[in-house]
């Protein structure tokens, strides 16, 4: 019986308000290959971030090696044995391999005040030779194709000799071959009684070179399972989980005019040949996994980022859009998935955010307003949402989570596009909010919108949608009416099982 | 993940008055506390000389308001504000052009400026910080070609009054300065402009997505303090019944100071036109309070450094404060 080498007990972590990890546990045993799984938002990042010292969990604690330990910073971890690799690529570009590798550890190479640059190169070549990666230490990062990066960043987090290291998407950039050395290496440090927690959506690596896994779903802790008996279905059931009760029935519409059509849509990289329409009272809904493409598709429908080629046609006419406010002008509207970063101005009221897009309609020809009028503006529109604040001026910050987001529909509504882009409407928020948007949306419908529903979230999109494309490393690979659309196949196209 | 209520009206409400009036606190503190060291100070003479005195920097820190709020910064105002001095005293001196005339061209020089640097900063991307370092000497080194080191003097008698007359006992500065408050009041809080210039501050990208034009807001940012500084150019050059080569040096400081002491958060997000001009009093009677206990000049500018370092850091803590607060208001609520 393998002793216990991790156990993180009753974790939780709140954010501005969001509960983003409640009463989380994890249990490692020295030498296991330890899935993490589930959705976007689950938990996964915040938990393992929470691990090597990048937050301190709110509540919970952590035992490792049978130890108490709190790391206040990532330093504090990489000292005491866990190390990571990234999801997303957090190498010196402008720096050769070995440099990177060694970054923050040169101390073992001087003897004065310099450097012995062979004697790194000596043990980069030592450490490359060892996991068979065959990399040349002298090249610079920002020539090394992105798989090559991938597997620098597994060879800097084992240098660090860790007794966990946590491996975060390793094969996003992997071809077959190299998957297969990754699998290599992971074995021989099972071997050497260092564990590995490893998160992947890909059930077949899962499948292949796991011994368990934990799913969290909604920031919580659902089940731990040894690897034995489980199948792709079985991981997929885990996964989505929930019972689909019937929350919100979006009634059937009679469908307008096609309002928006996209054809051969392709951003180098980003996404490739998409093609859809929909019509007036349409509601389009897109499912996917976290960099599945679909926001960044929708981002270069609505002008924030640029396109490769590809013809964007709005009520038939062919539509040149290149910033944000030529696409609000020609009748398309984005709720952005980013609401934070992308849509809520913080430094202004509550009111103000809802009518900041249509300024023009509240001030006179000077330019100037006067309170009462922009009060008119902005009850056109929140009555219908039932936004709870204290008063339309305070702060928006001051709203939670749910409200803030009501309130940019609001800032929407009030440019009445023709066609509205929702991107993750409902993330991080309560299901009574949920609702009330969803709600909103099928009004929005009824009127003759036409919308699109970028979402991460199984219930909603099925709920929502009036047909259902499922996007995968960039292309859409699944499209059906959604009465017909079914959990387990959505989330077999999305997994790519 | 689940939503929390935030139980924060009541928190807001203290957070607001703390935080914008806290260089009104100040002016009040400072001037109990002179009036007790000082049996000058309460005289009519000198607070009207105190109003007088903080006029060129109260109206240059009101265009800087704006600057700041929108998260960018201005380091050539001293130099623009010399600049149009010179353009004015050399053209109502040499060229007898008739005092409105001057000031007009003054404005044109003033708008200019201010739009080249706001160009510049748009069309190649680059910092306000830099750009402005550049600008700043570039207006200096036109004042120092045109004037050819020597300051412009023998000024039209109309011109002079400007600066040093009073009407009703109050000088004539005071009432400009009044003026541009009500004025900038009003652009920040009641236009369009003034709302997008706290839109781009607190969130530029999310401004782009709604449809506001960066590069329109920013050419109107940089505009109005173009126009700010031209009005402290008469003011100044008036008052000095010359346009002196140095005019308007290091005066970017004093803007910075009234402005962050005023309660404008450097990082950008607010306006606080008000907190602005309570700052620029705050700066006034710290030279007059140490002037009339008989502390000499230089000390007054390590009194200067300590204010602005006061200001950021109790900015800082009260914030950090608040934050706290809701954040144990979060946690707890999770427990019910």
């Amino acid at each position: 019986m393998a002793e216990t080498v991790l156990n993180m007990i009753g974790i939780t972590k709140v954010f501005a308000g969001v509960k983003a990890l409640q009463n989380v546990e994890l249990e490692l045993k020295k030498g296991e290959v330890h899935a993490l799984l589930g959705e976007n938002g689950a938990g996964k990042s915040t938990l393992m971030k929470i691990l090597i010292g990048m937050y301190q969990p709110d509540k919970g604690n952590i035992i490792y090696n049978g130890k108490e330990v709190q790391f206040k910073n990532i330093a504090e971890a990489l000292n005491s044995g866990i190390s990571m690799i990234h999801q997303e690529i957090s190498l010196v570009q402008q720096m050769d391999v070995a440099e990177n590798i060694w970054l923050g550890r040169e101390k073992q190479f001087m003897s004065s005040a310099i450097i012995d640059i062979k004697k790194r190169y000596a043990k980069t070549v030592e450490l490359l030779n060892e996991l068979e990666i065959k990399i040349d230490p002298t090249k610079m990062v920002k020539d090394l194709s992105v798989a090559q990066m991938q597997l620098v960043e597994l060879a800097r987090a084992v240098s660090y000799n860790a007794n966990i290291i946590i491996m975060d998407e390793p094969t996003s950039a992997l071809t077959a071959r190299e998957i297969e050395l990754l699998y290599k290496i992971v074995r021989k440090l099972t071997k050497k009684g260092v564990t590995i927690i490893y998160i992947s959506h890909k059930f077949d690596e899962i499948l292949e070179i796991c011994n368990k896994v934990t799913v969290l779903r909604d920031g919580k802790y659902i089940d731990t399972m040894g690897i034995e008996n489980l199948s792709a279905d079985k991981l997929v059931n885990l996964v989505v989980g929930r019972e689909l009760n019937d929350m919100f029935v979006k009634y059937q519409t009679t469908f307008g005019e096609e309002v928006i059509r996209v054809e051969n849509f392709t951003s180098a990289g980003e996404f490739y040949d998409v093609n859809f329409s929909v019509r007036a009272g349409e509601v389009l809904g897109f499912y996917g996994l976290m960099g599945a493409g679909r926001t960044e598709i929708m981002r270069a429908i609505f002008g924030i980022d640029e396109y490769t080629s590809g013809n964007i046609y709005v009520n038939g006419e062919k539509a040149t859009i290149k910033t944000p406010n030529a696409a609000i002008k020609i009748g398309i509207g984005m709720l952005t998935e980013d609401r934070l970063r992308l849509g809520v101005i913080h430094s202004l009221s509550v009111i103000a955010n809802t009518t900041i897009s249509v300024f023009r309609r509240v001030c006179n020809r000077f330019g100037v307003f006067r309170k009462a009028n922009e009060l008119n503006v902005f009850q056109e529109e929140s009555n219908t949402l039932s936004i709870k604040y204290s008063s339309p001026y305070e702060l928006i910050g001051q709203l939670s989570g749910g409200n803030q987001q009501k309130v940019m529909i609001g800032r929407w509504l009030l440019i009445r596009p023709k066609v509205l882009i929702l991107d993750e409407p409902t993330r991080g928020i309560d299901i009574g909010a949920k609702m009330e948007i969803y709600s909103v949306i099928d009004g929005l419908a009824k009127a003759g919108m036409a919308i699109i529903l970028v979402s991460s979230e199984l219930p909603e999109i099925l709920a929502m949608s009036d047909q259902v494309r499922v996007v995968r490393d960039g292309k859409i690979v699944f499209e059906c009416p959604g009465a017909e659309a079914d959990q387990v196949t959505l989330v077999s196209h999305a997994f790519g099982v | 993940m689940e939503k929390l209520n935030s139980d924060s009206r009541e928190n807001n409400l203290i957070n607001n008055i703390l935080m914008s009036n806290k260089a009104f606190l100040m002016v009040i503190i400072m001037f109990v506390v002179i009036a007790s060291l000082s049996d000058a100070f309460l005289s009519p003479t000198n607070l009207l000389n105190v109003l007088r005195q903080i006029c060129v920097n109260a109206i240059v820190a009101l265009g800087f308001t704006f600057v700041i709020g929108s998260g960018q910064i201005d380091l050539s105002v001293g130099s623009v504000v010399g600049f149009i001095g010179v353009v004015m005293a050399m053209l109502m001196r040499y060229a007898n052009v008739p005092v409105p005339i001057a000031i007009l061209c003054g404005l044109v020089v003033g708008i200019g400026c201010g739009a080249l640097n706001a160009l510049v900063i748009s069309a190649f991307k680059l910092p306000p910080f830099v750009v402005t370092l550049a600008t700043q000497s570039l207006f200096r080194g036109l004042i120092y070609i045109t004037t050819k080191m020597t300051p412009v003097t023998r000024l039209p008698e109309a011109f002079i009054f400007i600066g040093q007359g009073y009407i009703f006992g109050i000088p004539v500065p005071v009432y400009l300065m009044v003026i541009m408050i009500i004025i900038m009041y009003i652009v920040a809080n009641r236009t369009m402009f003034g709302r997008y210039v706290i839109a781009v501050g607190g969130n530029p990208e999310a401004s782009k997505a709604s449809g506001i034009s960066i590069f329109k807001t920013r050419l109107g940012i940089f505009i109005n303090m173009g126009i700010c500084a031209t009005v402290a150019a008469v003011i100044l050059t008036a008052r000095t019944a010359s346009a002196q080569v140095n005019a308007g040096v290091n005066s970017e400081l004093d803007a910075i100071a009234a402005v962050v002491i005023g309660g404008t958060s450097m990082v950008g997000g607010n306006t606080n036109i008000i907190g602005t001009v309570f700052g620029a009093i705050v700066i006034g009677l710290t030279s007059n309070g140490l002037n009339l206990l008989g502390v000499e000049t230089n000390y007054q500018i390590i009194a200067k450094g300590l204010l602005i370092l006061f200001a950021l850091i109790l900015d800082s803590m009260t914030a950090k404060f608040y934050a706290n607060l809701r954040k144990k208001q979060a946690l707890s609520s999770m427990e019910k």
